[in-house]
């Protein structure tokens, strides 16, 4: 816990790794809201729905990003819960035009928050109320008064609305996941992790 | 084996360093996987440890491979190569134990298809390992793209995983027939070569398709060896099916001949090869193939000459005079380094050579038969077999060498084939028998294979009485007793009484020995002397018959449930042996047969055909126990008698497929129809057989199929009664007709338009009830005594020309087909060169008649037979006799 290691963090020198699960329903946007993110060369020109689950890379503000681009389609949701455990971040990605799936979204974010490796630990959690350019779509206001996201104490979180198929808004999200996730990871919040040193070594 | 892995780990040094390693020590360190930042080369180092256990054969249970697997999953984020070709083989490995493996369905499927070239053909093959039909048609379209890829591993791997997914998504794959087709012209031998397999799985099925292909094919040239290799085969194939185009025929074996002059040995070898093993070669086409193999065995390549002299060895009992051309390369290879190569050279040579090179030949092979494996030694113990049937005179010599090698060490497989062999030579030659019995004799006083020593004792009971001084064999025998465990003592115990019962003058000694034996240790010893003893106690040569010289002839699974269900019910009446089914002798014929497709001399020793535990009847019986209409009136029918082979009532290829099995009781007929329905766009109800029987027959209960989807094949049946006063009345045709009600219906979802449907019928060919479904085999060890004993039953004779047949052998086979009895003492076998010749039969009929057949065949202008038949009663007699005529 030195000096030095506390200036490398602060100027952000320091390139800092943290694994993050992006879950959300089927056809919410996950992988297109990943592919957004990927440098111009990788990007996929077709989106097909995933089956199981895709690891992608990318970067923010001097953070590596390892998302997990869990598949959301019904049958395939209760394998999200194996990576629960080892991410230090949630993005939560819901259709904001599929108001008649609302419900099947709360109760799948109620699973996800009443999960023994989740409760009780301050993972900054990221929505995203993606499909804003649709004509129905709900303001994310609505959406988060429907998810009852005021329920939520004892993680960070927020809300925006987003467009992945332009970028739209994911910006924004991101950079307050990347403040969140960054601050979790500063040294003193985390007792557990071995000498930073070691790690910058 | 040992030796070669204690050599190697002198060689490494340190030995095995997974020697040690625990599994749940290993699954503790696989946690790491689970780590944010991954370090490949620990990760790469633990994964390796879980595959060598799983290859090791350690289980995993389905919680703990799961846990492994998620773990594995989370490597996907590192980039290092070789971590993620590890990551593809743990996925492979845990893929049949662990649950939820779709999970990394897309993360493969990014891999196939993505740039870098060592992901992509390792990702295909562990993608297929865990799709499964369901999921298939997920990943059909990057299969697709991935066997016409440019990458040849890709494509290869792309085959290769769809001929494997084929077993289990056979209608899919054959989708993908066009791509297989481009790959085919590929530039790479190994993609030609496996699109050439995967084209010729999706055909297999259909005959006409596989010839269009290997017609089309042949004229081109092939880039792929491999390819070639592999059309020569699907061409032998084609050339061995029976029913062969005639058309085909003479191109395709053209085609075989012109690979023997292919610029590749491979190809060249696979020819020949080819050309040799056919059945139906000529001895004109075989020269030129025998001619290459003469080449390879000069070679200096050690593999072609083995190859070369181990087709040869192969051939050398089905063409002789062929082998024999190559007779003076095969004696330069005597004496070749590789003592493989030698084994086979003087085994051929003994196989073809003459009778006087024989002891020059053994000699040789004697000077190092301790130096070769054991596989080796059972190929040279073959040679001898065949050297014995061929050369009689020369049995001594053999049978020396044979009693030398019985006295070396050596595995139970090995030993095993020795003595058979000497049971063989015993069994053909009479000379031969004396000596022969001796060395077994000798053999058991030091044989430390159980097995192998109860099958002796055995035969030293069936054919030690008959010899001229079976005295002295018992004393062999009594030295099991006292020096054996307890299943050869068991067994030595039941040869000794084959004795007491079959030689007068030794009945006393017998005896006393017997009694000796009743203070066995074991229960089992103890039972059977006291069983003999008993018996022989009472003097009476029938109950020595019935029950020492014939073994059981009920079903063994049939009578353990018989008493288990005499023991449920407390009843005053006595077991009734005569309740039991009989069993079912295998048809030897069929065996005779089979040994014969068996290429004489192969190296590794085939295994012999597994029988089936339980009984036709036994599981005729299970069948109709489950139908309720049937099942109540099973008590009144009691056991099933015989059940017949399936009878096909249609064309295997018609809209309704119909097969016919009789099940045959005391005095009930069950006819079973498997219907099957072909048409995707109908379903069927109420279908039931309408059975016009044969006169005295009455229809007793009839039970319908109530409802037949497409592509089912459900059960109906006709429970009928045997025409009570005449006998000969049980044997006719009954007219069939399936009878049912269509309803149409959509081939999709198999669910009918409308509740409306229309009767229909459709013609089936006739049920034909013949002697043989009303008669079991029974096999007789001794008929000559049966036929003795049945001299006070009745008695039938007659004589007829069988004008249609050629052959002694011709007549002998349909005879025992036609009456469905078991032929005895080998007499369905006609030595060659006979004219006369005499046929020994033995079962019984329905009801639990005995019946007993001597068929006396000459050969003139056609067969003459004189058939004598002795019944216990007079019915069954001429039933039999009206049947042949």
């Amino acid at each position: 816990m030195g000096l030095l290691d506390k200036l490398v963090t602060l100027f952000g020198l320091r390139k800092q790794e943290v694994k993050v699960l992006v879950v959300g329903l089927n056809n919410s946007g996950k992988t297109t809201v990943l592919n957004h993110f990927k440098a111009e060369d990788d990007k996929s020109t077709e989106i097909v729905p995933t089956v199981g689950f895709n690891i992608e890379k990318f970067k923010n503000q001097n953070v590596g990003f390892t998302a997990l681009d869990m598949s959301g389609q019904g049958r395939y949701r209760d394998l999200w819960e194996f990576y629960y455990k080892d991410c230090q971040g949630i993005i939560f990605v819901v259709d904001s035009s599929d108001r008649l799936r609302l419900a099947v979204v709360r109760h799948e974010l109620d699973l996800l928050l009443q999960h023994p490796d989740v409760a009780g630990r301050a993972l900054p959690i990221l929505f995203l109320a993606n499909k804003m350019d649709q004509r129905d779509a709900l303001s994310s206001v609505k959406i988060a008064a429907g998810l009852g996201l005021d329920r939520i104490l004892d993680k960070p979180w927020h809300i925006c609305a987003s467009n992945a198929v332009t970028g739209e808004g994911l910006e924004e999200g991101v950079t307050w996941f990347t403040q969140q996730v960054r601050q979790v990871g500063q040294p003193g919040n985390r007792p557990s992790r071995g000498g930073p040193l070691a790690a910058a070594k | 084996m040992a030796f070669k892995r204690d050599k190697k780990e002198e060689e490494d040094g340190g030995g095995n360093p997974f020697e040690n390693i625990e599994k749940t020590s290993v699954l503790q360190e696989a946690r790491a996987f689970n780590d944010t930042s991954v370090n490949p080369r620990k990760c790469t180092h633990i994964l390796t440890k879980v595959l060598y256990l799983l290859n090791q054969g350690e289980q995993l249970g389905t919680t703990e491979a799961t846990e492994v697997f998620f773990a594995m999953t989370k490597l996907f984020q590192s980039k290092d190569v070789v971590l993620r070709r590890m990551v593809y083989l743990g996925i492979r490995e845990l893929s049949s134990i662990a649950e939820d493996v779709i999970i990394v369905t897309s993360s493969l499927t990014k891999d196939m298809t993505g740039n870098e070239a060592l992901y992509r053909a390792a990702a295909i093959r562990a993608l297929c390992s865990i799709t499964d039909v369901t999921m298939l048609q997920a990943i059909e379209r990057y299969m697709k793209q991935a066997i016409v890829d440019k990458n040849p591993a890709v494509s290869s791997a792309a085959l290769v995983s769809s001929l494997h997914l084929a077993r289990s998504a056979g209608e899919l794959v054959k989708r993908w027939v066009n791509e297989a087709q481009e790959a085919f012209s590929s530039d790479n031998v190994m993609v030609q070569y496996h699109a050439l397999g995967l084209m010729y799985h999706i055909r297999k099925t259909d005959r006409l398709a596989v010839i269009k292909l290997v017609t089309k094919l042949t004229k081109q040239s092939l880039k792929s060896p491999f390819a070639v290799c592999l059309l020569i085969r699907i061409a032998c194939r084609l050339l061995e099916d029976e029913d062969g185009a005639p058309g085909a025929d003479s191109t395709l074996l053209s085609f075989i001949e012109s690979c023997l002059r292919h610029k590749t040995e491979l190809v060249i070898y696979e020819a020949a090869h080819a050309m040799v093993n056919l059945r139906r070669t000529t001895a004109k086409e075989l020269a030129p193939a025998v001619s290459v193999l003469q080449l390879f065995c000069s070679t200096s390549k050690p593999p072609l000459r083995f190859a070369a002299v181990r087709t040869l060895n192969q051939v050398a009992m089905s063409h002789p005079s062929a082998v024999t051309a190559c007779n003076l390369d095969l004696e330069n290879l005597i004496t070749d380094s590789n003592r493989s190569i030698a084994t086979l050279a003087i085994t051929t040579l003994l196989k073809t050579g003459a009778e006087s090179s024989v002891d020059r030949l053994m000699k040789q092979i004697a000077s190092f038969v301790s130096e070769i494996s054991d596989e080796f030694k059972i190929v040279v113990v073959q040679a001898i077999r065949a050297l014995c049937t061929k050369f009689p005179r020369k049995h001594s010599v053999l049978m020396n060498f044979l009693s030398a090698m019985l006295r070396d060490e050596g595995g139970l497989d090995y030993k095993a084939s020795i003595a058979d062999t000497i049971i063989t030579i015993i069994e053909s030659n009479p000379e031969a028998k004396e000596t022969g019995l001796a060395h077994l004799c000798e053999f058991i006083e030091d044989c430390e294979h159980t097995s192998l020593a109860v099958r002796i004792l055995h035969l030293l009971g069936r054919e030690g009485p008959k010899t001229k001084q079976p005295s002295r064999y018992i004393r062999f025998i009594y030295n099991r007793v006292i020096l054996e465990n307890a299943a050869v003592r068991g067994a030595a115990v039941a040869a000794m009484a084959q004795f007491g019962a079959q030689c007068p003058d030794l009945h006393e000694n017998v005896q006393v020995l017997l009694a000796r034996c009743q203070m066995d240790s074991d229960d089992e010893v103890r039972d059977r002397a006291t069983y003999y003893y008993t018996i022989l106690a009472l003097k009476n040569r029938s109950l020595y018959n019935s029950y020492i010289t014939e073994s059981l002839q009920v079903s063994i699974p049939a009578l353990e449930r018989s008493l288990h269900q005499y023991t449920l019910n407390a009843t005053e009446t006595p077991f009734d042996m005569k309740s039991v089914p009989l069993a079912a002798v295998e048809p030897l014929v069929s065996e005779i047969v089979a040994q014969k497709a068996v290429p004489e001399g192969t190296i590794m020793s085939t295994p012999a055909p597994q029988r089936l535990g339980v009984s036709k009847e036994e599981s005729a019986l299970e069948l109709v126990s489950s139908i309720p209409e049937i099942a109540a009136l099973l008590p009144q029918l009691g056991p099933i008698f015989r059940s017949s082979e399936p009878v096909e009532l249609t064309e295997s290829e018609t809209e309704y497929v119909v097969r016919c099995i009789k099940h045959c009781f005391a005095r009930h007929l069950l006819l079973q129809f498997d219907v099957l329905n072909t048409l995707s766009d109908q379903l069927l109800e109420n279908v039931r057989v309408s059975l016009e029987p044969a006169e005295g027959y009455r229809i007793l209960r009839e039970v319908p199929i109530p409802r037949l989807p497409y592509s089912e094949s459900c059960s109906a049946f006709c429970l009928l009664e045997f025409p009570q006063d005449d006998l000969s009345a049980s044997t006719g045709t009954f007219g069939a007709t399936l009878a049912y009600m269509v309803k149409d219906c959509d081939p999709a979802t198999g669910l009918p338009d409308s509740d409306e449907g229309y009767d229909d019928t459709y013609m089936v060919e006739d049920v034909e009830v013949t002697l043989a479904d009303q008669v079991q085999r029974v096999w007789k060890g001794n008929w000559a005594a049966a036929w003795e004993e049945a001299a006070n039953l009745c008695e039938l004779e007659d004589t007829y020309a069988l004008t249609s047949m050629r052959t002694l052998q011709e007549a002998t086979t349909n005879i025992v087909q036609f009456l469905g009895l078991q032929p005895a003492d080998r007499s369905e076998r006609v030595p060659d060169g006979k004219s006369n010749h005499t046929l020994y039969l033995a079962g019984i009929f329905r009801g639990g008649h005995d019946v007993l057949v001597r068929a006396k065949l000459a050969l003139a202008d056609g067969v003459t037979m004189q058939l004598t038949v002795r019944a216990s009663t007079p019915d069954v007699a001429e039933l039999v006799t009206s049947a042949v005529g």
